[in-house]
């Protein structure tokens, strides 16, 4: 009988109903779009990767000895060991590398994600047929994929320019290869020797490919070789477990961006938790007099509760089944964006169990955890209220929820700060999810002193339809505070981020005037490049004064991996990068190092020490602390002298140049971009352009993150239209009978308008109160850390303010039109 | 005082008097269609004369409750017209409407008739706020006198008994001095004593303040404080008892109970 009940309620209140639905199908579609977009591009990495490396029985390569760092070189003559195993069908070396292909329109083809792969080609390679042309065969000869070739405009028997770690090369196009798909990645193959030449060194390999005899397995073969291997330093692994490793580092990268993207789904369902949460409230008291009657007639408190549960249930199985439609086309759109902004993406979405199952529990879950509360009301409703003819809930005192509310925003503010110590960042998420339910249980008691001042204007405003407005939305403290939380989620979250994108440009704008002494900055705009060359051809620029070349690298001392910037004239950084030396010289020699006073304190080294240090390539080099200098945000915590770099990198990765000329201008700048012109890969830059370009990259990421919060507002948006449209049922006697006595309907309009006008800046002040807090802890967190400059951004903070009020307009928009719709007769005689 | 009004059911259509509060020209008005269509009106012509408290009376279902809608411009007719004062109701759209209810039509209805965030006086000077009129305060205060609810202006309407609510209604349909006060079962919902707190205040409103009061009951008392009792039956002015009382009405009700007599 209960189920009858529920169902037929399901059917009365459809409209009521749709809109709390809509609230579960966005954040159930965010959560199913980012599962299945994901799992289809995982599963195209899958695909190339199960491609590429086919018949590989076993790899032999160094160990590596620096995380993520590559790993060192093996030497030639270690292919003909491993040939002479037994079971071995082919063992030949591969040598990887960078390598950027220069199109016709002078700009490298690729870069920013996907790597620009230069490879030694070996005819035994199975994975790179030639479609048209040969093999290189002499040191100025390439051959390339035949996607990179569409891109770059190139066909066999052009020049092309080809960017490596090193002197770029000008080449021939002698050969396209059929890679397939690579996923955006590039390939350009050169012969063996002038590959190792360019991306390694003479003589050596990145790692021995090995085939196997027909029948001989890849583990036995595996054991085989381990057995046979010269040193402990080099590890041979199955063709199997390559695949997977190349498979798990796209693996980790999308689930990176799974998480990411999650994160973002499920503030978007916690912001319709509270939607939920306020339609079924509502729901229940408006019904009360109805769940009394069923209750005086016999029903028991769990049947009711049962009876409300089962329509949230309903709701959360309609939502999530629209929701999970939704979201596979929220994935095909996130695949035309991708593929809009060059990636390459197949046709077509991978279904797995996953976003399906994914999808129902977080849809009924939430919507049942949400419904619980009101649920529980509802069996409370006496019977004798079926009696009465005032059915309001008994008003109950804000007390319990002002200690409640109080209890969880200060465990969540502890866990937030927690969070910000240093302990898992998940901590910070929870304390800022405690902290909102926090305010939210606060906010009634908020809300009546706040919404009176918001109020307070109206009445002179707008007469008697403001007063009315005012009354109406300090009526249900309750209900105006949830449907205000919501939308204070998101615009506590839009106002973090930019404070603290306020604050970082503010730093970096600090910084870049603090340290950035040089008068241009030359950096790769993708990819790596050894600036050795590009110094020279700027040295010749008359008025250049100084030509600072920086390369960055890793090094490992005792357990730690760490990271140092390297040049060649370390002196020069007095004046590129104002460093200041606190104790020593800056005179490093072959083997010296600086280390910043921080780091030099907390390491316990000074002046005169020796630091031994492990390389990527496997060498240990004892390094001598040849000076201190005081904190700089440019150099960071080490410098190392070149040539010690140099002893164990063939190509160190280059980070970019510092040029300080006699005159800086428009004419010297022009004339070092000039000198660069063969250099398609490196930009020149001012202290204005470098600092603009932080910010523009700032700016980029909090856009980012606004439009993944949008639809959380959105959702709150939702929430304020469905709480209007049910106070419009709730008050429809209420509103005949204004109009009855006179109200026009463009009053009627504005009074809707102006509550849920005053409830939307509730939640915009909230949120941007809550906001300001976050970002400025969040700062003071971190600080030392680069984010030295607290800059609160007042007018974009007003902005979302005023952005809330419009937002409160827009929400009224129907329901306001349904109540000066309202027939008057029918109203005055409603129930 | 005299109290008639004319019936001119089929007659030719009577010129506007000065001395007509409002006045219905054979209007017609139906519910539903076909087999389930209901004949509410059926071409009822009467005239409401100014200072006077007209009852209207008549079984369920006679068309008492439509008629005074259609009167008071919150329902609309089939054919016919309708005046209040010299304008023609039935021509106005929407937004005169809701002026012509705001400057010149007071209403008290059998239920809620405050809105419960607003005080006493609030309520009462209503109609007045939503034009942005200034309340003639010796008029309004004649009014509160009256009702005798001076003391709890300040109060809510859930603070208040149903039959102050209904006295505060009262006085929030006569604060703005309309042409015609339109009453739908004024004292339906109260007990005898309130009921007759709620009349007494009305017929003083008209004897005393010279208004127009017109209230649909189907209680015989309650008829007896107005001027005059219009019966309606079946969608039709059937007849009119001037200087009702109880008894008189009483016994005109009893013949409508047996069907046949109607007719």
């Amino acid at each position: 009988m209960m189920v009858k009940v529920t169902l037929r309620n399901l059917a009365a209140h459809k409209l009521r109903l749709a809109l709390t639905a809509l609230a579960v199908i966005l954040g159930v579609a965010f959560v199913a779009g980012t599962l299945v977009f994901t799992d289809t591009t995982g599963r195209r990495f899958d695909d190339l990767f199960a491609r590429t490396g086919q018949g590989v029985a076993v790899k032999v390569r160094a160990k590596k000895v620096i995380e993520g760092a590559d790993a060192p070189a093996v030497p030639a003559s270690l292919a003909g060991t491993v040939a002479r195993v037994p079971g071995v069908a082919q063992a030949y070396g591969t040598v990887n590398g960078f390598a950027a292909v220069v199109g016709r329109n002078g700009e490298a083809v690729g870069g920013s994600g996907p790597p620009q792969l230069g490879i030694g080609w070996n005819p035994a390679d199975r994975d790179h047929p030639v479609t048209a042309g040969r093999g290189p065969a002499r040191a100025d000869e390439v051959v390339i994929d035949a996607r990179t070739a569409g891109k770059a405009g190139l066909r066999v028997g052009d020049r092309a320019r080809v960017l490596v770690q090193g002197p770029a090369q000008d080449v021939t196009v002698v050969g396209v290869v059929d890679a397939g798909n690579l996923m955006g990645a590039t390939v350009a193959a050169f012969d063996e020797a002038t590959a190792q030449r360019l991306l390694l060194r003479p003589g050596q390999f990145s790692d021995i490919t090995v085939r196997a005899q027909a029948g001989v397995g890849e583990t036995t073969l595996r054991d085989r070789i381990q057995r046979a291997l010269p040193s402990p330093a080099y590890e041979a692994i199955t063709g199997t477990k390559m695949r997977n490793e190349n498979e798990s580092e796209v693996t980790r990268i999308l689930s990176f961006f799974r998480t990411f993207l999650l994160v973002f789904a499920v503030i978007s369902i916690f912001v319709g938790g509270f939607i939920i949460f306020n339609t079924f409230s509502m729901l229940v008291a408006q019904r009360s007099r109805e769940l009394a009657l069923l209750r005086a007639v016999g029903a028991s408190r769990k049947q009711v509760t049962r009876a409300v549960l089962g329509e949230a249930v309903g709701v959360g199985v309609v939502g999530s089944t629209l929701g999970l439609a939704a979201g596979v086309g929220l994935a095909l759109l996130l695949q035309q964006l991708f593929r809009a902004s060059g990636a390459e993406f197949g046709g077509g979405l991978t279904f797995t169990y996953r976003p399906v199952l994914w999808s129902y529990a977080v849809g009924v879950v939430v919507t049942v955890t949400a419904a619980y509360f009101p649920a529980r009301r509802a069996a409370r409703i006496p019977p004798v209220a079926a009696m009465r003819d005032d059915v309001a809930m008994p008003p109950r005192s804000l007390r319990i929820r002002l200690i409640a509310g109080s209890v969880v925003t200060a465990a969540g503010a502890v866990l937030s700060g927690l969070g910000l110590g240093g302990a898992p960042i998940a901590l910070l998420g929870a304390g800022a999810a405690l902290v909102f339910v926090g305010v939210a249980m606060l906010a009634p008691v908020i809300g009546r002193p706040v919404v009176r001042v918001l109020g307070a204007a109206y009445p002179r405003l707008f007469g008697t339809p403001g007063r009315l407005a005012t009354k109406n939305a300090l009526r249900n403290p309750r209900r105006t505070a949830a449907t205000a939380s919501a939308l204070m989620i998101g615009l506590a979250l839009v106002s973090a981020i930019n404070v603290m994108s306020s604050s970082a440009k503010a730093s970096v704008a600090g910084q870049v005037d603090e340290v950035f002494a040089a008068d241009y900055m030359v950096t790769p705009v993708s990819g790596v490049s050894d600036p050795a060359e590009a110094a020279g051809a700027v040295r010749a620029v008359p008025g250049v004064e100084l030509v600072t070349a920086a390369y960055q690298g890793r090094f490992k001392v005792g357990t730690h991996a760490q990271s140092f910037l390297a040049t060649e004239r370390p002196a020069d950084l007095v004046r590129a990068t104002r460093l200041s030396l606190r104790s020593g010289s800056a005179d490093l020699g072959r083997d010296g190092l600086l280390l910043d006073q921080p780091t030099a304190t907390s390491a316990k080294v000074g002046v005169g020490s020796v630091v031994t240090a492990r390389f990527a390539d496997g060498g240990t080099e004892r390094l001598r602390v040849a000076g201190v200098y005081a904190k700089n945000q440019l150099l960071g915590p080490r410098v190392l002298a070149l040539p010690a770099y140099r002893a164990h990198a063939a190509h160190p990765a280059g980070l970019g140049l510092m040029i300080n000329t006699a005159r800086a201008g428009a004419a010297t700048k022009g004339a070092i971009e000039r000198a660069l012109s063969g250099h398609p890969s490196l930009k020149v830059q001012d202290r204005s352009d470098v600092k603009q370009d932080a910010q523009h990259s700032i700016d980029q990421f909090v856009t980012l993150l606004t439009v993944l919060l949008t639809l959380s507002m959105i959702i709150a948006v939702l929430g304020i239209i469905n709480t209007l449209a049910l106070s419009v049922i709730e008050r429809t006697r209420e509103i005949g009978l204004l109009r009855a006595v006179g109200t026009s309907r463009r009053q009627t309009r504005r009074m809707i308008r102006l509550e849920s006008v005053v409830i939307a800046v509730f939640g915009g002040l909230l949120g941007t109160a809550i906001g300001v807090v976050f970002g400025i802890a969040v700062q003071h967190a971190v600080a030392d850390r680069g984010l030295d400059v607290l800059s609160v951004p007042v007018p974009t903070l007003v902005a979302y303010v005023v952005l809330s009020a419009v937002i409160g307009v827009l929400a009224a928009v129907w329901p306001a039109w349904r109540a000066s719709r309202l027939d008057v007769l029918k109203a005055i005689s409603f129930e | 005082m005299t109290s008639s009004a004319r019936t001119m059911n089929g007659g030719p259509p009577a010129p506007a008097a000065l001395t007509t509060a409002a006045r219905a020209d054979r209007i017609s008005k139906a519910y539903g269609r076909g087999d389930a269509q209901v004949v509410a009106l059926d071409e009822v012509s009467v005239a409401l004369e100014r200072g006077v408290f007209t009852a209207i009376m008549g079984p369920s279902g006679s068309g008492k409750s439509t008629l005074m809608h259609c009167m008071a411009g919150l329902d609309s007719v089939d054919s016919g017209q309708v005046y209040v004062g010299d304008i023609e109701v039935t021509r106005l759209d929407d937004k005169r409407l809701t002026r012509l209810r705001r400057d010149r039509i007071g209403f008290v209805f059998q239920a809620f008739n405050l809105v419960p965030t607003l005080t006493a006086l609030e309520n009462i000077t209503l109609p007045l706020d939503i034009a942005g009129r200034k309340a003639d305060q010796a008029w309004l205060d004649t009014v509160i006198d009256t009702i005798g609810l001076r003391q709890r202006l300040e109060h809510r309407p859930s603070e208040l008994s149903g039959g102050q609510r209904q006295r505060v209604a009262c006085a929030r349909a006569l604060a703005s001095r309309p042409e015609i006060v339109f009453a739908d079962e004024p004292t339906g919902n109260l007990d005898s004593r309130s009921g007759a707190e709620v009349l007494a205040f009305l017929r003083n409103s008209v004897r005393e303040m010279g208004q127009t009061v017109v209230t649909v009951t189907h209680d015989a008392v309650a008829a007896a404080y107005a001027d005059l009792v219009l019966f309606l039956a079946d969608g039709r002015l059937v007849d009119q008892i001037p200087d009702p009382t109880a008894e008189k009405v009483l016994e005109r009700m009893k013949g409508f109970e047996l069907p046949g007599i109607t007719a």
